[in-house]
């Protein structure tokens, strides 16, 4: 009985969380928030350098072939950071459904492209598209990857008659595009093949990444709002004192806790190609994204999180520190809208 | 794997260099539990076989005459003792199996009971909360004469600490005890006494020194409910039952060596068995039972594919199986000797509002059939679902109240300060 990570596991934990904390703070954030565009160009590159892109990727194509266990510790770290990155899609659905294609040497390439992080794949569910689409990062993908009944193919986004329109988000940190076919041919678009028992696979794993993703937003919201209300002073006193504050935040972690352990077993699941995977993924993936949210259907920090928003809009004279209170203890940080991420209509 | 020197990177590429790359499958969580405990699984199993005459199943399944079911209970009890499933760490020369405790052998026998849907025996404040801090603080004699009988269900205990201006404010009460010769001598009143009736013996909080301030002067007395000037008031509670009781004592003449501990030590002694009683309502296997069973009810009625009804079971779905990993999560922090921190803290609060819920839907799911009273003409499984829904309200206030436990969670597991004392009037 030893049910936690392992070391190497908890070491890989804390070095993508150091190097997201380091490269990917929450200023960058900001900055890609506040762009036009949305579009941090650096970071797959630079997830790519760190390995994280080619977690679930071959060893021969450049990956590091570890698990989901591996690949959900990346995600739950991305959610916690708010890092301006789909992981989901772009490293876990992505890989593996290219992984369980029979493209040969095509295939090859493309795993390779993902693993340094060069390539940015964005697979549609359920394709064809009639009508647009809305597909996150469609307005810099390299190529789409479209999925119907486990048959995968594979369109350039510069192929002639797609249509990309960027839509307003309310997450600005994940922007989305409308993609629509006018006159192409999907019966030229390349095919890799696949299965529909492939597919299915490779949407669970979709499923515990956004769970964990969830889960890291979730507790950074937490570990953010505890913060806050231990220095936050009304009526002389520190408002985490209050007990109106101090019972949010124990149900907020009664509820986000257990998760962990959820996240951890269904990884595991997933990992030992175990049959309970059918049941655990998406109840994973419902109740964690169910919890998230749950910060503010728990109102815990309408206000907490409304400071930080403010204070990562208000631009700062230069030279100013991290001094101010609410700032530097939270470091800022939004919890996204992730949790309302569907990957496929019922 | 040689352990790591987490300083040595700074990179994840070199954390994902070499030394991580392994066996995928031995990866795989170890919630196993090995196979030193197959003898153990086996040697259960035959116990089943060879005692199914008197076998009490767990979860709703189980009711009917009260006198019955206590009988049943109780003949369920010894022979578990007797097989050293109950009662298991208690040492043998005060009536247990003498075990040392392992938490994985009871993960097993655990498991093994939940499989059979059998009762792992009784769990009331006798055997769940008394006996582990007699064991703690008690004398020999008291050891020799209250364990052997208490963990065979021969000895029922009731838990005298609540009292009508003492609730959450426990150390306020007011019962007290003067020494007059070789006895104390006590008067006051006890209320929400769980099982004063059925009980013979009771432990209680009793001030016993005037002057010693508001958590020095309590000493932890046991006493028989025969004593006379104790007179027990039946409460009637929404579930139909007088589950909970007022017990008055006038000059009520106790021997001064009832203290369990020392005299004045009472608010140590009685907080340790508090902490027994938040883990015998947080316990979760009661819950899987429970969970079984309000499927089986949805599917009965149909309701199943119902929307509504399929979004609100995966909900507690969610939540039961998060609590289920939760433990193991606790377990292995367990066998680790490692503090779990603000995770142990939450499983009563959690545990007990799932009760309540997973009752909660399957009385929705029994339309009509959901009103009736235990005893009723139609009731299902002898009304322990309507019974259980509004005991379940109960234990959400009993054993340290919702709102304290998260005043504990707060002030413990994430540091928020405490409430400030009010400034004296």
């Amino acid at each position: 009985m030893d049910f936690g990570l392992t070391q190497p596991q908890e070491l890989l934990r804390d070095s993508i969380a150091r190097f997201l904390a380091q490269d990917v703070g929450i200023e960058r954030v900001r900055r890609v928030m506040d762009s036009e565009s949305g579009q941090d160009e650096a970071i797959h590159g630079q997830l790519g350098d760190q390995g994280i892109t080619g977690l679930l990727i071959d060893m021969n194509r450049g990956g590091s072939e570890l698990g989901m266990q591996e690949a959900a510790i990346a995600a739950q770290e991305i959610g916690r950071a708010a890092a301006p990155v789909n992981f989901h899609s772009s490293y876990v659905l992505a890989p593996l459904l290219i992984a369980g294609a029979d493209g040969g040497e095509r295939r090859n390439g493309l795993l390779e492209g993902i693993a340094e992080g060069r390539t940015l794949i964005t697979p549609i569910l359920d394709a064809p598209i009639e009508n647009g689409r809305v597909v996150p990062d469609a307005a810099w993908s390299d190529a789409f990857l479209l999925e119907s009944g486990g048959s995968l193919h594979l369109l350039e986004a510069t192929t002639a008659g797609i249509d990309i329109e960027p839509l307003q988000t309310v997450d600005d940190t994940r922007r989305v595009a409308e993609v629509t076919f006018s006159g192409v041919d999907l019966n030229a678009a390349e095919s890799l093949g696949g299965s529909a028992e492939s597919s299915q696979r490779a949407v669970y794993a979709a499923q515990i990444a956004i769970a964990a993703d969830a889960l890291g937003a979730a507790q950074k919201g937490l570990h953010i709002a505890v913060d806050y209300a231990k220095e936050r002073k009304q009526f002389e006193r520190i408002i985490g004192s209050f007990q109106a504050v101090k019972h949010i935040c124990a149900e907020v972690l009664a509820e986000v806790e257990p998760v962990q352990s959820l996240l951890w077993h269904t990884a595991d699941a997933w990992d030992d190609g175990s049959d309970e995977i059918d049941h655990f993924a998406p109840l994973l993936k419902a109740h964690a994204t169910d919890v998230a949210p749950g910060l503010r259907r728990h109102r815990l920090h309408p206000r907490v999180r409304h400071a930080h928003l403010l204070q990562a809009r208000r631009p700062r004279p230069p030279g100013a520190g991290e001094s101010d209170g609410a700032q530097g203890a939270g470091g800022g940080c939004d919890v996204r809208l992730r949790g309302t991420l569907e990957l496929r209509p019922e | 794997m040689a352990p790591l020197d987490a300083t040595a990177y700074s990179e994840c590429s070199e954390v994902l260099a070499e030394p991580f790359k392994r066996d995928k499958v031995a990866s795989i969580m170890d919630t196993s539990i090995g196979s030193q405990y197959d003898e153990l699984r086996e040697e259960v199993r035959s116990f089943f076989a060879a005692n199914e005459d008197v076998a009490v199943p767990a979860g709703p399944g189980f009711g009917g005459d009260a006198s019955e079911v206590r009988n049943r209970v109780v003949k369920w009890q010894k022979r578990l003792v007797d097989a050293g499933y109950a009662g298991r760490e208690i040492p043998q020369r005060y009536g247990g199996a003498g075990h040392e405790p392992d938490a994985l052998a009871s993960l097993v026998i655990e498991e093994e009971f939940q499989n059979a849907g059998l009762s792992l025996g009784m769990e009331n404040q006798g055997i769940s909360m008394f006996v582990p801090t007699l064991l703690h603080f008690g004398r020999e004699d008291q050891k020799q004469d209250l364990i052997s009988p208490t963990i065979r269900g021969e000895l029922i205990w009731c838990q005298g600490y609540s009292e009508p201006g003492s609730g959450s404010d426990l150390a306020s009460l007011r019962t007290s005890a003067v020494l007059d010769g070789d006895e104390y001598v006590i008067n006051g009143q006890k209320i929400w006494t769980s099982g004063a009736r059925e009980a013979d013996m009771m432990f209680a909080l009793i001030r016993t020194e005037a002057d010693a301030g508001k958590h020095g002067g309590i000493s932890y007395l046991v006493l028989s409910m025969d004593t006379p000037g104790l007179d027990v008031r039946p409460l009637m509670t929404m579930t139909g039952d007088a589950s909970f009781n007022e017990v008055f004592f006038t000059d009520v003449r106790v021997p001064a060596t009832n203290v369990i501990g020392r005299p004045g030590q009472g608010w140590e002694v009685g907080t340790y068995t508090l902490r027994f009683e938040r883990n015998m309502l947080g316990r979760s296997n009661a819950t899987e039972n429970y969970m079984a069973g309000c499927v089986d009810i949805l599917r009965e009625r149909g309701l199943i594919d119902s929307p509504v009804y399929r979004d609100r079971l995966l909900k507690l779905e969610g939540r039961v199986q998060a609590m289920k990993y939760h433990q193991l999560r606790l377990l292995t922090d367990r066998l680790k000797k490692r503090d779990s921190g603000a995770g142990g803290l939450i499983v009563k609060l959690n545990n007990c509002q799932l009760n309540y819920d997973i009752c909660a839907l399957a009385i929705d799911a029994m339309a009509e059939q959901g009103v009736l009273k235990r005893g009723s003409k139609h009731v299902r499984d002898y009304g322990n679902w309507q019974r259980n829904y509004m005991y379940a309200l109960g234990l959400i206030i009993g054993g340290g109240t919702a709102q304290i436990q998260k005043n504990i969670i707060g002030e413990r597991g994430l540091g928020l300060p405490r409430e400030p004392k009010p400034a004296a009037a």
